[in-house]
């Protein structure tokens, strides 16, 4: 059935819709199976678990007022409070709080407007929204960076008992977990799971809960980072081979085969060692630096396919540039395998991350999954041991049924 | 074929030295050097014993040499004199870490400097005399020769005659505001002695490239590493090789056993899954294999432990350990129970991952298969259905499953390292997760080094069984 002849087409009277582009049709393969779109979801939502984390949970009130004045929301403030947040991801979670909180709606509402319009109006609008979006979340993020706030520290449910002992009325309203990942009561070590604790305390009397919702936003970062990292080094390394051949191909497949003969958690483990005082992003480059041989290794092998096609020679007689054949022509048609070993290795990152800090090399400083199931290891408290690993295997199990998706929709030979 | 096996076994050679290069890199660039907690941490004159100590543990481990080339034989007089006056704060403002730098240039430079000092006991300030006297007697002195290699006993004689070499030099010095005459005397003995060794201390065209190249702390490694001489742990001061090919037995025994039992558990899973395909069996196999493939090592492994062994709620296993610690007097068959019984927990962890990994593969590769045409044409023969799986279907469906064994092995071989910490198992893995903790950079460097040449010997082995089993695949 041509468009010309569809009824409901000619009664809106709307334009035929267009060929669908690659992109549409991996899209509509992915969205066909039910693990795969399950998946995204899941993520999705573990996603907006890692934004909202301080929603969720922090011993910050949302409004606080002392005898009936002075309303102030220390939870608002505390968000870029480099004294409450000492991490840079926590910071960059809360600028995208913020941001997705005030502009996501907007985003959301040109996408659904725009549904029914045809390509390129639709393509042009959605891209202004998500650039404008993107814009702000990179100046309030800049902002918040260069210039660090810091504020003293209060603890406020202690503060709240004091006042109220000097017979001061008190309104505090918390978030439903009213406990930080980061400060500990050490007259509450190792708590049993209650209703006030859903999973207890660890060592330092931290509640475990709320560590495993902020520890989502560690594991995130780091996979995704860590993966965007080395597929933008090693699809470039594998392109350089790939497309030259020659001595530069030999060059890189040696320095490859090196790399991967080398067993990678050890080198991970004894690299992450030598560096003083450990950070996500020290951990994020050593994972991407013994990882980027796969898609290297993926990208060659597309382009030793690709670069004897005939578009090729055909960029190549129109006189475009190299970079231009390697990045514009030849790249976007090799993206295929790497799409998969990307979603594939954001769980991998994630799972060495978990082992570096359940071998305790991992960044301390922050509340990692691997770190908790680490303390339950040495407690022996069950809670401690399943929620983490539980929390790992979901966040792993989720990426790897949604890298099979991503495979499957993008395997021609599946397609009916 | 043959010529494909030839070439992949002689590149054997550059990638192992390749990779070695690779591994002592990174581990000499590295902040934070072995012995580093023994030095003195700033009082000057009174640990002068222990710097001495110092100096010699960085000699015997080759610490003072540069990483990868040597370029030091073209030093200058006036860097030298430069470095003198930076490490004792003599002119100008110097920061701390500058100066530390300095006296680690001036200890580490060793026989480079005596040229430049000689030189420098004339130097227009007295004080910068008298350093270059002092630092003479550290820099001229001679190093001893390995004790541990060749023939001990002309080593040893060798080893006192620089003794006593060594001996005369370190009186060569003198203190602050000591008379000129007594300088002056220092100051002509060691110029005597320098016109007598002065073809020690000045280098030829020849030598200098013999020590861009060879006076360096890699090639030192490796002229060793050639006798298969790891170097000594800087923990337990015992040769590095022998305690890993100690371990290794451990760590090798678990690894192969493993994947074995990987492989005879998943194929048979793989096989049986594929063939029928789409049923509820299938499908709950495969559910299955999907959240074994995910769950964490260590994990499972903690679970396992925590679940199964002494305490609550079961105590079926021991807690870790490779055997029982008193087992020694026992007879073999009670040490050999005594070990299975241990290696049941950390066995079952170690296969679980893989056993996932390889039943999706062999799935995979029998459903690719079986809708082959000569799968067809197998059953129309009339062949018997075990017949078509066994010969026809599974034989060519395990190919791929074949070449996962040489990317399976490093990842098997560092996945010890987890498996042998929560289980306490004296392998490998636990071996270098302690050296990494007590910073033992010859055992670091030993288990790397190792390990990565097992992997490359798996790879090897996996990629020459695939040429071999599979005829469509030819090597020009």
């Amino acid at each position: 059935m041509t468009s010309q002849t569809n009824p409901s087409d000619a009664l809106a009277g709307q334009a035929p819709p267009d060929d669908p582009t690659y992109g549409e049709i991996v899209w509509g393969q992915f969205v066909k199976r039910k693990e795969a779109v399950g998946s995204l979801l899941g993520l999705a939502l573990l996603l907006l678990l890692a934004i909202y984390a301080p929603l969720l949970a922090s011993n910050k009130p949302f409004l606080w007022q002392v005898d009936g004045e002075g309303l102030s929301s220390p939870w608002l403030k505390a968000l870029f409070d480099r004294n409450f947040f000492e991490n840079g991801v926590d910071i960059f979670f809360n600028t995208l709080l913020v941001v997705v909180t005030l502009v996501g709606p907007v985003v959301g509402a040109v996408f659904w407007k725009t549904r029914h319009s045809s390509r390129k109006p639709r393509n042009r609008s959605r891209r202004r929204a998500l650039l404008a979006a993107g814009a702000l979340f990179m100046v309030v993020w800049t902002g918040v960076t260069l210039f660090p706030q810091q504020s003293q520290k209060v603890v406020y449910p202690r503060l709240e008992q004091s006042l109220q002992e000097e017979g001061k009325a008190v309104m505090a309203v918390y978030a439903p977990i009213p406990f930080s990942s980061r400060d500990g009561d050490l007259d509450m070590v190792r708590l049993p799971v209650s209703l006030k604790h859903f999973l207890g305390t660890d060592n330092s009397g931290r509640d475990v809960f709320t560590r495993l919702v902020f520890g989502t936003r560690i594991s995130l970062t780091i996979g995704v980072f860590a993966v965007a990292l080395y597929i933008t080094f090693g699809t470039f390394m594998g392109a350089l081979a790939g497309f030259y051949g020659g001595w530069v191909d030999m060059a890189i497949q040696r320095v490859i085969e090196v790399v991967i003969c080398i067993p990678s958690l050890f080198l991970i483990l004894t690299v992450a060692s030598f560096i003083e005082e450990r950070s996500i992003f020290h951990i994020m480059i050593i994972i991407a630096a013994v990882a980027w041989t796969s898609p290297a290794r993926l990208v060659r092998a597309e382009f030793l396919r690709l670069r004897n096609l005939d578009f090729v020679a055909a960029a190549r007689a129109a006189g475009y540039r190299e970079s231009t054949i390697i990045f514009k022509e030849i790249l976007p048609n090799a993206l295929g395998p790497v799409l998969v070993a990307a979603t594939f290795g954001v769980a991998r990152a994630i799972l060495t991350e978990s082992t570096m800090s359940f071998l305790g090399l991992g960044d301390i400083t922050v509340p990692s999954w691997g770190q908790i199931l680490n303390t339950g290891r040495g407690t022996g408290i069950w809670v401690m041991i399943l929620a983490p690993g539980f929390a790992i295997f979901l966040t792993v199990g989720l990426l790897n049924l949604m890298g099979e998706g991503v495979r499957d929709a993008l395997d021609p030979k599946l397609r009916k | 074929m043959l010529q494909y096996t030839i070439k992949r076994l002689l590149l054997v050679i550059p990638t192992f030295f390749l990779i070695s290069l690779l591994i002592f890199v990174v581990l000499n660039v590295a902040p934070g050097r072995p012995g580093a907690g023994s030095q003195n941490d700033g009082g000057e004159s009174s640990n002068q014993q222990q710097k001495e100590s110092f100096r010699i543990f960085k000699e015997q481990f080759n610490l003072d040499k540069p990483i990868l080339v040597n370029t030091r034989w073209a030093l200058e007089t006036a860097d030298v004199r430069e470095l003198l006056v930076t490490a004792h704060k003599l002119e100008g403002d110097v920061t701390a870490a500058e100066r530390v730098d300095a006296e680690v240039d001036l200890d580490d430079f060793g026989n480079y400097l005596v040229k430049h000092l000689v030189v420098l006991l004339d130097d227009s300030n007295p004080e910068v005399q008298r350093l270059a006297a002092a630092t003479l007697v550290s820099a001229a002195q001679l190093r001893f020769v390995s004790e541990r290699r060749a023939d001990p006993l002309e080593a040893r004689r060798v080893n006192r005659e620089i003794s006593k070499a060594n001996e005369s030099v370190k009186t060569w010095t003198w203190p602050e505001g000591a008379p000129a005459e007594q300088q002056a005397a220092v100051s002509a003995s060691w110029k005597d002695w320098y016109t007598t060794n002065e073809g020690n201390y000045t280098w030829t065209g020849s030598e200098r490239v013999d020590a861009f190249f060879f006076d360096t702390r890699f090639a030192k490694y490796w002229s060793n590493l050639i006798h298969l001489d790891f170097g000594i742990s800087t923990a337990d001061r015992r040769p590095v090789f022998e305690t890993v090919m100690g371990k290794l037995k451990y760590s090798l025994s678990l690894t192969m056993v493993a994947t074995l039992l990987a492989y005879f558990i998943a194929v048979p899973i793989g096989v049986f899954s594929a063939y029928r395909q789409g049923t509820r069996l299938d499908t709950a196999v495969t559910v299955m294999l999907f959240v074994m493939y995910s769950l964490p090592t260590f994990f499972t492994g903690t679970v396992l432990l925590r679940l199964l062994t002494e305490g609550e709620p079961f105590a079926w296993f021991p807690t870790g350990d490779f055997q029982t610690m008193s087992s020694a007097p026992w007879t073999t068959w009670d040490r050999l129970k005594d070990i299975v019984w241990h290696l049941v927990l950390p066995m079952a962890t170690y296969t679980s991952v893989s056993l996932a990994t390889l039943s999706r593969y062999a799935r995979a590769g029998v459903i690719e298969v079986i809708r082959a045409d000569y799968i067809r044409t197998a059953r129309a023969k009339g062949l018997s259905e075990p017949v078509v799986i066994i010969k026809h279907a599974v034989r060519n469906g395990m190919i791929p499953i074949l070449t996962l064994l040489g990317g399976l092995l490093p990842a098997l071989i560092a996945g010890s390292v987890v498996i042998e910490v929560v289980f306490n198992i004296p392998g490998m893995g636990q071996y270098i997760f302690n050296a990494i903790g007590a910073r033992d950079y010859n055992a670091v460097m030993a288990v790397l080094l190792t390990s990565s040449f097992l992997a490359l010997i798996g790879i090897l082995v996996s990629d020459l069984s695939y040429a071999f089993v599979d005829p469509r695949i030819s090597f020009d």
